[in-house]
């Protein structure tokens, strides 16, 4: 399969709405807005469409989209679990489809009031009593404490600071670069604010050893990407983004954010595979990577990322971005929009959007180099990754 | 009346120094021991050959008719302050050392002066300022204990506004779904075992446990073994925001490492965050939610003390405070006390101070308390449940120090720590 699948499709549109506090709009609205610009972007309309997916966590379905949007018909239609893991997820099926000729265009997006609406920082009650096994899982965990996103992560993120020596300013590196990113990204909700890392280690506990500032923020906003062969999206305005991998990974004893029964608990096993899987299909290795856009829903999980995905050894992150590698200018420029501390929580579809734009050359922090464009997807939950690059 | 001349009066207040001694009404007396143990201490021994060291102020208190002396540096912050607007006030802090032990018939005196007046400061009441005194007791000219007592003179904020404090709780506790596959461990945690899944066939061990074994691939048909119970830190979170409900933050939650091979995540109610670590050696307790419900939970395995539940009753509020010679309205009479803006009655300070120094010395009986220092946190009215917990912070073989915290439903009424010499 995945011989095949690197290089049959390409993203050939990308759309999104503002990235704000409040959209004042239905997510449905916020929804239809960015596939409009989406197929805009590609020159395509609604009927050009066959196919859509979206995160099993988004609460548009296809066919409510597909209504607003005029879409006649729908050939192919797919939801991926596990949260934010869901992002990259997302154009890898619709790149299956598209290879398989399950469908010939078809549309990724998420759409949420995130920071009007439900915040996902809360605790969710609700995930406890879920009569699935999500929440028989959510059971060993809620009822005892560990009740929000922060919360899982920190537990993870002590016991990586115990073994590897890393510390708080470790994890601040990332929220600075991130944010320095984000200040010359008109579009993000931090444009113009960034952060010292003094600010950083001043900003309060939410669940220690994890602060304010190492969490990502929370938003309002939609993204959508049009996924086609790649010999169609050569027909259309924008040079192709092409697919050059894509990957999905749950690892072994794979809990959706507490996957504390593992023999160790300073990794994230399911991002290796998808790593492993990533290279292998673009036949390339991290060095050849121009920049990375790097999930970063809570710091911590940058930097390990960055071990899993084979830019550094384990346990070295710390030492790896000690000197700025991962700003721009540095040596592996990591979320150059900002990411999601930064631009915007828009569950790693942002990140997808800013993939391509880099592979087209047009990001407003464009990143020098003609090396393919590595996207991950949502950390400490079953997960995916793309490889984006040039025709 | 501004900043700066409140400063100035401050200033001349404290040049003043010590006001004159003032003499205790009694000398130390087996009566007024007995009352305080009763109320207070109920069932250890009535009668001692000293007096409990957190009596101290009890024996030089005014009385039922008494009022301050025109000296009492206090008093004249009070008058400044009032003046000035800042009319409400709430006690912090209270911290007494004691020198030695008092026997009975000895005489005291009490000296008090001004320590410091530190703002004004923006607080959750209201601004205000922080006014600090120090009263020395005397018997002859021997110095048998001090006490630094602060308080926040404020102007209230919203008159008799109470918001109620981030720590509490949301809503009532989540609760775990039970299924067939889990409910052994469930009925374990409610009659005080923590269960660990054993597979049937093949003897795994596996928690959190699931239907089959992924050992041996049979099912795992409900066989389990019981936990010798104790563990060790494999890593903690100190959870500080948002609420979560049925929890008072912030929270340790630890992920344990159990002998068995297993890992489990509980929380460790009423431990000193600062005082976790990973490695720490602990022992399983369990959290009664309600009824049907016992979540797993885990105490450090040393330096513990045991809870002391104590049900506030009228009774308990009334009897402690009129023991402790505090016969201020709002700790016995209900009417007075919701009219100034109360819920109910509370416990006096001196209480308080006398509840926490006890549940120290009923822990280590012959233990020689030097010092006691409290900081209060929300009221504890009646009809409550203040549940004291203490835990060792530091031992250095000459004295040790414990860290003790009383609870009720608002939050910390107290945090407090005790020195002890062996």
């Amino acid at each position: 399969m995945s011989a095949s699948l690197a290089g049959a499709a390409a993203i050939a549109g990308i759309g999104a709405t503002e990235f704000s506090k409040d959209s004042g709009r239905s997510e449905l609205r916020l929804a239809a807005e960015a596939v409009r610009a989406a197929l805009d972007d590609a020159a395509l309309d609604p009927a050009d469409v066959d196919g859509m997916v979206t995160f099993t966590m988004d609460g548009n379905a296809e066919i409510a989209v597909a209504r607003e949007l005029g879409v006649p018909a729908l050939r192919f239609f797919s939801q991926i679990g596990y949260g934010g893991g869901a992002a990259c997820a997302t154009v890898h099926q619709a790149a299956m489809a598209v290879a398989t000729g399950a469908a010939s265009v078809v549309v990724c997006y998420r759409a949420l009031n995130e920071r009007s609406g439900r915040r996902f920082g809360r605790v969710a009650t609700g995930a406890v009593a879920a009569p699935t096994t999500s929440g028989v899982d959510s059971g060993w965990h809620y009822p005892m404490g560990i009740a929000t996103p922060a919360a899982t992560v920190a537990m993870l993120a002590r016991r990586y600071m115990h073994c590897y020596g890393a510390t708080s300013e470790d994890f601040g590196r990332v929220t600075v670069a991130d944010r320095r990113h984000a200040a010359t990204n008109p579009h993000a909700w931090f444009y113009q604010r960034p952060v010292t890392l003094a600010e950083h280690q001043a900003s309060r506990w939410i669940a220690e050893p994890l602060r304010l500032l190492d969490c990502c923020q929370e938003s309002d906003g939609a993204v959508a990407v049009v996924v086609t062969s790649l010999d169609r999206a050569r027909t259309l305005p924008h040079p192709p983004a092409v697919i050059r991998a894509a990957a999905q990974g749950a690892g072994a004893d794979q809990f959706t954010m507490t996957s504390y029964y593992r023999d160790e608990l300073t990794g994230l096993p399911e991002m290796a595979l998808v790593a492993d899987q990533l290279w292998r299909q673009a036949g390339m290795a991290p060095a050849g990577i121009r920049t990375a856009i790097l999930y970063d829903h809570f710091t911590p999980y940058v930097l390990i990322q960055l071990e899993e995905l084979g830019f550094c050894q384990r346990g070295e992150a710390r030492h790896f971005i000690a000197d700025g590698a991962i700003e721009l200018g540095g040596r592996r420029p990591v979320n150059p929009r900002g990411g999601q501390l930064g631009e915007a929580y828009i569950h790693g579809m942002n990140g997808i959007a800013e993939g391509v734009r880099q592979v087209r050359g047009t990001s407003v922090n464009q990143v020098p180099g003609d090396g393919p464009v590595l996207v991950t997807a949502g950390t400490g939950v079953p997960t995916s990754g793309l490889i984006l690059g040039d025709d | 009346m501004n900043d700066e001349q409140i400063r100035a009066a401050a200033a001349r207040i404290t040049a003043a120094g010590d006001s004159q001694p003032r003499a205790a009404r009694d000398p130390v007396n087996l009566p007024m021991i007995r009352n305080w143990i009763e109320a207070i201490d109920p069932g250890s021994d009535p009668d001692p050959d000293t007096a409990p060291p957190s009596m101290i102020q009890a024996w030089t208190m005014p009385g039922l008719h008494g009022a301050r002396t025109g000296d009492d540096p206090l008093g004249q912050v009070n008058q400044v302050m009032d003046e000035a607007g800042f009319t409400s006030v709430v006690a912090t802090n209270c911290d007494q050392s004691y020198p030695r032990y008092l026997k009975l018939g000895e005489h005291l005196t009490v000296r008090t002066r001004l320590l410091d007046v530190t703002g004004p400061k923006r607080t959750a009441l209201g601004d205000g300022w922080f006014v600090t005194t120090r009263s020395s007791w005397f018997s002859g000219n021997e110095l048998v204990a001090t006490m630094d007592f602060r308080i926040l003179k404020f102007k209230p904020r919203e008159p008799a506004s109470h918001t109620p404090p981030a720590t509490g709780n949301p809503a009532g506790p989540m609760r775990p779904l039970v299924t067939p596959d889990t409910a052994f461990f469930w009925a374990g945690t409610a009659v005080g075992e923590l269960r660990i899944q054993r597979c049937a066939s093949c003897g795994a061990l596996r928690h959190p446990p699931g239907p089959m074994c992924p050992a041996c691939g049979q099912p795992a048909d409900g066989g389990y073994v019981v936990a010798a119970g104790t563990g060790e830190v494999f890593s903690y979170v100190v959870h500080h925001h948002p609420p979560v409900p049925g929890k008072k933050l912030p929270m340790v939650v630890a992920l344990v490492q159990l002998p068995e091979g297993v890992r489990m995540v509980g929380e460790m109610p009423g431990v000193r965050p600062d005082l976790v670590r990973i490695g720490l050696p602990v022992r399983v307790a369990f959290a009664r939610v309600d009824d049907d419900l016992a979540l797993p939970a885990w105490r450090p395995a040393e330096g513990m003390l045991p809870d002391r539940v104590i049900d506030v009753t009228p009774t308990f509020v009334i009897s402690s405070a009129l023991a402790t010679r505090d016969f201020q309205d709002v700790h016995h009479d209900r009417e007075l006390a919701v009219k100034r803006g109360s819920k109910d009655i509370f416990i006096n300070i001196l209480t308080t101070t006398g509840l926490v120094q006890r549940y120290v010395s009923a822990w280590a009986p012959d233990a020689v308390v030097r010092a006691v220092s409290i900081r209060l946190g929300v009221p504890c009215h009646a009809g409550e449940t203040l549940t004291l917990s203490g835990q060792v912070t530091g031992d250095d073989g000459d004295e040790q120090v414990v860290a003790v915290t009383g609870r009720c439903s608002l939050g910390d009424h107290v945090t407090a720590t005790v020195r002890i010499a062996r």
